[in-house]
């Protein structure tokens, strides 16, 4: 499962599919993991703020794709959080979609007042609250995590969703998640850090 | 503008982050509705009247504004090259220096304090006539302030800002109901003829001139917002300076008349002693003797709920000021936290909302009154606050330009907030001078003294702090002034360094 799949299933860990964390954090956070996707399997790189591509040869996943295919199609635009803004607006459903594709969601539209909501509800609900126990398993161990898991946790405390991951846990488990973002290689280091600024300045906009 | 506008291909991700920009009308309406214009005309300029007896407002209201507007030449200027950029202290670290940023944040976090919480005075005396008419009995003040802290402190927690809409409706009617009740006045002049003394320049040189001015200052609070929306406006360079002065040129009209019939109903030489006999039901009272009471009371309910957006509002802008702090660290970290589902600064907020609490008790207890020594005394120490914060960001904004190169022209980045800095020091000067008139204590009252010096202690501990994080945490040292941004600055090389402006398309 690819790092936005884990953290889409983190951010809806609920039995309706109902969202734990609010709109503008979810969208953010996803917006980093798909970048972040692409810079794990070494398609872009950042640096400085700025989003480059290093490898144009397609990735496997179709998602990863398309976001690498807006990245070479619009060079003009670089700036990180140009990109994490533009991601954010459709990363929610984009990833939802992803998921129920995988069969790991099913998508469910409602209608109330006139107007279609679409939600995705899970399949298997032991499947869905998964993420977060692996997760917190990890923070419990002494050994470090895998990078792309080191990234996940990362993105997770940037928008703000840490709790969800360490509820029940202890001390060493919360300084562990502590010193991971700073052990990260640069690129993501810095993706995690401007994902956390854009949450944190979308906070500050009151915008929901 | 960026290059992308040069090109002449159609850009995807152009295209879908200009489409929700805001223009100059949603800038101004966000901007006014934070201002509460009913709340500053019944509530601030009548008990202004009472307690300082001088009747030159309508001038303080027009000499504020034109020292504002020269401020605001070099402030939009600066707004552009700031992160943080709705917060005065990120101007001032970024311009004097992070030390005298943390200063300025300690005194900005107890003048927006002071602004938020005052206003629980105000409701009880605001909703008293509107419970009065419907249900014939008038709540204590404590109770209806209770009521509104409950409210306030859940919507905070909630996050649910007031409805943009709601508000714009409500600011619309709010200015309608100033604009009728001033006309009002205007036609039914005191001894039958228009009295224009209160415009005379005298008044503005008479003793006591001073308090007018810190007054005014405190009804232009909230113009300072409008650079807050430069990465959502449609052209950064022309929406945020024109939202900023268009909403200081409206705000300042609409207090100046109101301001000024007021004196033309009661005849200028009685204005204080009506308005001391009545208080906040002044305006209430003279539209009475005219209009319908329909209209009155429509004006009251109005009172009631601009106070409760006041509120609202200023409870959100405190909280997100501590939780910008908190991001950068110099507050504890938790002030930084936001409430997973709702996204809502939680920590900061739950603070502002025990502070409120424990001075609505502690007014109770006491007995004191809440119009005057809380509504009062709290908005005119905000005031006086906000006063010095917008004297120490224009000597940053010179100091700024001063040491960065930029193609703005002199005008900008030297003159303006030259003029503007020397005029804002001498209102202060003559503010300190006149405080006891301000506060409406005896000259050798204890309080003349000790509310103007509440905010040099906290400058000075701020700054001490700021010193001792810079020897103690240089990470957090570095992040000073930056706000939510501090968390990018933190990985990028060389911590703290301004980033390239970046116009058009946001980031």
């Amino acid at each position: 499962m690819l790092i936005a799949d884990e953290f889409f299933l983190i951010a809806h860990n609920d039995s309706r599919g109902k969202a734990r964390l609010h709109p503008a954090a979810t969208g953010l956070g996803l917006a980093g993991a798909l970048l972040g996707e692409l810079v794990l399997f070494g398609h872009v790189t950042v640096a400085n703020g700025l989003v480059t591509v290093i490898d144009r040869r397609p990735p496997a996943d179709a998602l990863s794709h398309t976001v690498l295919d807006q990245l070479i199609g619009e060079p003009q635009h670089q700036e990180i959080r140009t990109w994490l803004a533009f991601l954010a607006r459709s990363s929610t459903t984009s990833v939802g979609e992803r998921l129920t594709r995988a069969g790991v969601l099913r998508r469910q539209e409602s209608r109330r007042l006139l107007r279609t909501t679409v939600s995705f509800v899970p399949v298997d609900l032991n499947a869905v609250a998964w993420p977060a126990t692996r997760l917190r398993a990890l923070l419990e161990r002494p050994d470090p995590p895998a990078v792309p898991d080191a990234v996940l946790l990362g993105l997770v405390t940037a928008a703000g969703l840490s709790r969800e991951v360490l509820w029940s846990a202890g001390p060493r488990a919360q300084h562990r998640l502590g010193v991971l973002v700073p052990a990260l290689p640069p690129p993501l280091r810095e993706l995690v850090a401007h994902t956390e600024a854009a949450v944190g300045a979308a906070v500050l906009r009151g915008i929901p | 503008m960026p290059p992308t506008s040069r090109l002449e291909r159609p850009s995807n991700v152009s295209d879908a982050l200009a489409s929700g920009r805001l223009g100059v009308p949603s800038v101004i309406f966000f901007v006014l509705s934070a201002a509460a214009p009913l709340t500053v005309v019944a509530g601030v300029v009548t008990t202004g009247y009472a307690v300082t007896g001088v009747t030159g407002m309508p001038l303080a209201f027009l000499a504020v504004a034109a020292v504002l507007a020269l401020f605001s030449v070099g402030y939009v200027a600066m707004a552009r090259r700031v992160e943080n950029a709705g917060a005065f202290y990120a101007y001032v670290s970024r311009g004097i220096g992070r030390p005298a940023g943390v200063g300025a944040a300690w005194v900005a976090l107890i003048a927006y304090n002071a602004l938020q919480v005052g206003l629980y005075g105000a409701i009880g005396a605001a909703a008293a006539p509107v419970f009065g008419t419907l249900f014939g009995v008038e709540p204590h003040w404590a109770l209806v302030a209770l009521v509104a802290w409950a409210l306030v402190a859940l919507l905070g927690l909630l996050r649910v800002d007031v409805n943009g809409l709601v508000l714009a409706v409500l600011l619309i009617a709010e200015i309608v109901v100033i604009v009728v009740f001033d006309l009002g006045q205007l036609t039914n002049p005191a001894g039958g003829s228009v009295s224009l003394d209160a415009l005379s320049p005298a008044n503005l040189v008479a003793p006591g001139a001073g308090a007018l001015l810190v007054l005014a200052m405190t009804g232009f609070v909230g113009f300072e917002s409008a650079v807050v929306f430069s990465e959502e406006s449609k052209d950064p360079k022309r929406t945020v300076p024109l939202a900023t002065y268009l909403s200081v040129v409206i705000i300042a009209g609409l207090y100046a008349l109101s301001s000024w019939t007021m004196t033309v109903a009661t005849g200028p030489e009685n204005v204080s002693q009506q308005a001391g006999e009545q208080s906040v039901a002044l305006i209430f009272n003279l539209a009475a003797a005219h209009f319908g009471d329909t209209v009155v009371t429509i004006g009251q309910a109005l009172f009631m709920t601009s106070v409760l957006a006041a509120m609202i509002s200023f409870h959100n802008t405190t909280a997100r000021y501590a939780f910008a702090l908190g991001r950068e660290r110099v507050l504890p970290a938790a002030f930084g936290q936001t409430s997973p589902r709702t996204g809502s600064p939680r920590v900061a907020s739950l603070a502002q909302s025990v502070l409120g609490l424990v001075v609505i008790v502690l007014y109770t207890v006491n007995g004191w009154d809440p119009v005057l020594q809380l509504f009062y005394w709290a908005g005119a120490g905000g005031g006086f606050g906000v006063l010095l914060l917008i004297a120490t960001t224009s000597v940053a904004v010179i100091a700024f330009f001063a040491r960065t190169a930029t193609p703005e022209n002199l005008w900008r980045r030297a003159v303006a907030p030259g003029l503007a800095s020397v005029a804002l020091v001498a209102v202060i000067s003559v503010a300190v001078a006149n405080f006891a008139t301000l506060l409406g204590v005896a000259p050798d009252s204890p309080l003349r003294w000790a509310v103007p010096a509440v905010y040099p202690v906290a400058a000075l501990l701020g700054v001490l702090w700021g010193v001792l994080l810079r020897r103690n945490r240089p990470e957090v040292y570095a992040r000073i002034g930056l706000g939510a941004q501090s968390a990018a600055a933190a990985v990028l090389p060389g911590p703290g360094q301004p980033a390239p402006v970046r116009a058009g398309a946001g980031r």
